[in-house]
């Protein structure tokens, strides 16, 4: 009976949820809806707190377009007049370029590392995912004290006769469409490259060997075999970074580059909260249109590869082209890893001479963990029902809920925020301006992250074995802890990991919902680096760059 | 090896329980917002918190840079024992105060702008008070329910770098800043920052709002750079990015602090016979309505009046004490060495809104 409740009580609540308010919710009821649950039906209580994770995670970004409804035509007006339009060129100009940039990188490094005789390719394999362990925005910090006004460069240049007669004034302005450009490519780039390489190592050697015999050259086989076959690698990398450069705020607002994230970000600090939600709307839009485009041109075209004549691919000599190769290789690699990891040991270095790891900074640390830690937590709980459901009922309302649980993830961390700050100023005050809040974004935030890991465990486990244990009269919740729980942990895990890691990284969301007195190290590195004070800001965000080296080896795995 | 993943497992599960128990309080409201009609039914929560007494805690929102205030915090925690909780939310901290009126967070407001105190007791977000001590204040820079009270000034002026200009060359007076002479020769501030919104109703008070508006519409074309603070125009100056620059006084006894790039001078501008004189602003506290911590914020009041605690509070950030018993130090200029711009500082909260629309209105952007 309370199984029949359970399921007709949240069967109704997404579509409702979803029928007036949203594009997003849209996305989720396109088609008809029905569950095919082919005689299994899932526990009641197992339904029941996946479909509350589901909404959970929805809620604060459906509440922002609901709250966008009520802005009124003027403010709507106002805004589609003067602010939007500049916000739309700002921030496609951005995405389109960084995406181009960093596809076209990422997708270069990997065949040249992965397909040519490159000097020491092995290890170039894992040197060049590395800038994944430097957060864009600390990235920004190292070129600001690099290359930003009055920096390194700039004193060089000033001082040096035979820089400002043959090139004039120093040239280089970070804070620019140019600067920022130049920093999300450098950083975004590894995914790409990670994909992307994944592809290059499974690809049969036997469609390049005919070819061949066609008498196709090299570049011709890398245009028309090759990159038809890393088409979905190119598009999933793709899309990674294009959600990367709307959602981001940390870098984008240090190279005081205004996007819609930044924007909506600098309406909330003015209070304008209405107004955010109307740039929230379009910045949600804006995310869909994306979503739509790389669904469209994944659906428009597929390869195949067969698999029963797999032969590893060959190693073609580079040549001539060796010594280029090799430059190119290592600049990237220069100025992704080895350039911001020596100016943040080289500031770390006079931070801590400064006297900058005070019991303050320790204090920040553990802030820091505790609230990671809290979100890493409730991610490994809640991902599990959630996906335990899609994968051993799955129906179409399974397939919502797990959809449900993506929409913070999709959208940038300001509209997570904004939402959160709504629903909790207004109806649950108690704990408005508690760290709980931080740690509720968190888990909005990065839930899919523990769903993909423990969903990737999941799959290996057979639904037989937990038929079996059911048919040797064990109750569901039983077999989920003594038999399905024992086998999946390490994915739990290592899901809980890049939680935490996420949501150390995580500045935006931490930034609008910390409550007085409660600071952590990336808002740490954000204030100090708009005071200029570098030496405060380099030792946390060197601690940041250490610890997401932790679940690097999980990355270079799963890819 | 199992057994050791269990416990672990388990002991994950059980600390995580009392987050659970605090997400699922939350479930059922949020849920409910979602049908759009229960608000009166969940705003009764509302009130639960304010009636806490003495708490030993203190929550200050504060507008000024935090390394102006965090001296100041501590002192004050290491001489009454009261834990303080800062929040550091620059211009935003305002806003948040009345984001939140309707569940108060804040118990003392440092502001760097008279204008946004006078603006929240003018919205009724501030609590009359009589500390001791409030005497030593002159009634010109408190509030007339002493919700607010000012403790210290500066002054806007022109801040320079000597390598790039003379002062014989610099302009003298605020309104030269739209001559094309100096186009692309000066920093200013974005338009939501507290001295500059404070230094347009001056001019306000001073030309009228059409002329005002020109002016800055004028001026935003003219400015080689509009930047987030006072201290990015202060370096940037200083470093010879830019001539010169629309800062605070302190600001450029800031700069001839650094160990590098303090070749900086500057002019109080607008000193002529008939010419309005600099415009002043000042810093001080203001009392939040139904402060969660309402005895603590008492306390910080009566402590903040201390003479010596006075003159912390314009140590940090080199600014000049209101109170001309207190000595100011040593290299802020004080305030009877140059003509002032007459309009009493509490007139600021009245036009503090119209203010910011004005400047809206004529293209500057409050942010970046």
């Amino acid at each position: 009976m309370s199984q029949h409740q359970g399921n007709d009580k949240n069967n109704r609540k997404p579509n409702q949820v979803g029928d007036n308010m949203s594009p997003t919710s849209r996305r989720f009821s396109i088609g008809n809806w029905f569950s095919s649950n082919k005689g299994s039906r899932p526990g009641g209580i197992l339904f029941l707190l996946a479909a509350l994770t589901g909404l959970l995670m929805s809620i604060p970004v459906f509440y922002v377009v609901w709250r966008s409804l009520f802005a009124g035509t003027d403010r709507w007006m106002r805004l589609l007049d003067s602010r939007i339009p500049q916000l739309i060129w700002n921030t496609i100009s951005l995405t389109v370029m960084v995406t181009l940039f960093a596809v076209s990188i990422g997708v270069l490094l990997a065949w040249i590392v992965n397909r040519t005789s490159l000097p020491g390719r092995k290890m170039w394999q894992w040197l060049l995912a590395l800038p994944l362990v430097i957060p864009p925005y600390v990235g920004a910090v190292t070129y600001i004290i690099v290359f930003g006004p009055r920096g390194w460069l700039w004193r060089e240049w000033r001082e040096s006769e035979w820089l400002l007669t043959t090139f004039g004034e120093y040239p280089i302005n970070v804070y620019s469409f140019w600067g920022i450009f130049f920093i999300l490519t450098l950083f975004t780039y590894p995914y790409v490259f990670l994909i992307a390489s994944a592809s290059l190592r499974k690809m049969n050697r036997n469609y390049e060997e005919v070819a061949r015999s066609q008498g196709m050259t090299t570049s011709q086989i890398f245009w028309k075999v090759n990159i038809p076959f890393l088409r979905p690698a190119i598009g999933a990398g793709a899309i990674l970074i294009a959600l990367y450069v709307l959602s981001d705020f940390g870098a984008i607002a240090m190279m005081r580059y205004t996007t819609f994230t930044a924007a909506i970000y600098y309406q909330m600090g003015s209070y304008d909260n209405v107004s955010a939600t109307v740039l929230s709307v379009v910045l949600i839009a804006l995310t869909l249109i994306i979503l739509w485009i790389e669904s469209r041109t994944k659906k428009k075209q597929s390869y195949y590869q067969t698999s029963n004549t797999f032969k590893e691919p060959d190693i073609l000599p580079l040549g001539k082209w060796k010594w280029p190769s090799f430059l190119f290789v290592c600049i990237t690699f220069f100025f992704a890893i080895v350039l911001p990891i020596i100016v943040l040991v080289y500031w770390s270095f006079l931070g801590l001479q400064a006297g900058a790891l005070d019991s303050r900074f320790w204090g920040y640390a553990w802030n820091s963990v505790k609230v990671s830690g809290m979100a890493a937590l409730i991610c490994m709980l809640l991902a599990l029902p959630v996906v335990y459901l899609r994968s051993r009922y799955p129906s179409r309302v399974s397939a919502i809920i797990e959809k449900l649980s993506y929409a913070g993830y999709a959208l940038p961390g300001v509209i997570v925020a904004l939402g959160i700050i709504f629903i909790f100023n207004q109806y649950i005050p108690v704990l408005y301006n508690t760290f709980y809040l931080v740690a509720i974004a968190f888990v909005i935030r990065f839930l899919p992250q523990a769903m993909q890991s423990t969903d990737a465990s999941l799959s290996l486990i057979s639904p037989r074995i937990d038929e079996a244990a059911r048919s040797l009269g064990q109750p569901p919740w039983k077999v989920m802890i003594t038999v399905i729980i024992p086998s999946i942990l390490p994915g739990i895990l290592a899901g809980g990991a890049l939680v935490f890691v996420s949501s150390i990284k995580e500045l935006p969301a931490t930034l609008l919902l910390r409550p007085p007195g409660f600071d952590t190290l990336a808002v740490r590195i954000w204030v100090e680096t708009s005071e200029a004070i570098y030496y405060m800001a380099a030792p946390a965000a060197l601690l940041i760059v250490i610890v997401s080296i932790i679940p690097l080896r999980y990355l270079l795995k799963k890819y | 090896m199992n057994k050791y993943l269990k416990a672990l497992l388990f002991s994950l599960l059980a600390l995580s329980l009392f987050v659970v128990a605090a997400c699922g309080s939350d479930s059922e409201p949020a849920e409910e917002t979602s049908d759009s009609e229960p608000v009166e039914e969940t705003s009764e929560e509302t009130g639960e918190e304010a009636t806490a007494e003495e708490t030993g805690e203190l929550v200050v929102y504060s507008s000024r840079n935090e390394n102006f205030v965090n001296a100041l915090l501590e002192k004050f925690t290491k001489d009454t024992g009261i834990e303080v909780k800062p929040l550091h939310a620059g211009d935003n901290a305002v806003s948040r105060i009345k984001g939140e009126a309707s569940n108060v967070q804040a118990d003392v407001f440092i502001s760097n702008d008279i204008g946004a105190l006078e603006n929240l007791r003018l919205e009724g977000l501030l609590e009359e008070s009589s500390p001791e001590g409030i005497e030593s204040i002159d009634e010109q820079y408190r509030a007339d329910d002493n919700s607010w009270f000012a403790l210290s000034a500066r002054t806007r002026v022109l801040m320079y770098n000597k390598d790039l200009i003379t002062e014989e060359e610099m302009p003298k007076s605020i309104k030269e800043l739209t001559d094309p002479k100096w186009e692309g020769d000066f920093a200013i501030t974005r338009g939501g920052n507290g001295g500059m919104i404070g230094h347009v109703s001056a001019l306000r008070n001073e030309w009228g709002d059409e002329k005002t508006k020109e002016w800055i519409q004028d001026v935003k074309d003219n400015a080689g750079a509009i930047l987030e603070g006072h201290g990015d125009i202060r370096r940037a100056v200083g470093a010879g990015e830019f001539t010169f620059g629309l800062v605070n006084n302190y600001y450029y006894h800031q700069q001839l602090q650094e160990p590098t790039d303090n070749n900086v001078g500057v002019i109080y501008p607008d000193q002529g016979e008939d010419e309005m004189g600099a415009v002043v602003n000042a810093a001080g506290v203001g009392l939040v309505k139904d402060a969660p911590n309402s005895q603590s914020a008492q306390v910080f009041l009566d402590w903040i009046l201390q003479p010596e605690n006075q003159r912390e509070f314009s140590y940090e950030s080199l600014e000049v004490p209101i109170n001309p018993e207190i000595e100011a130090v040593e290299g802020a200029a004080s305030i009877s060495d140059y003509k002032t711009h007459d309009m009493p500082l509490s007139e600021l909260g009245e036009v503090w809104e119209d203010t910011r629309e004005l400047i809206e209105q004529a293209g500057l952007d409050l942010d970046l």
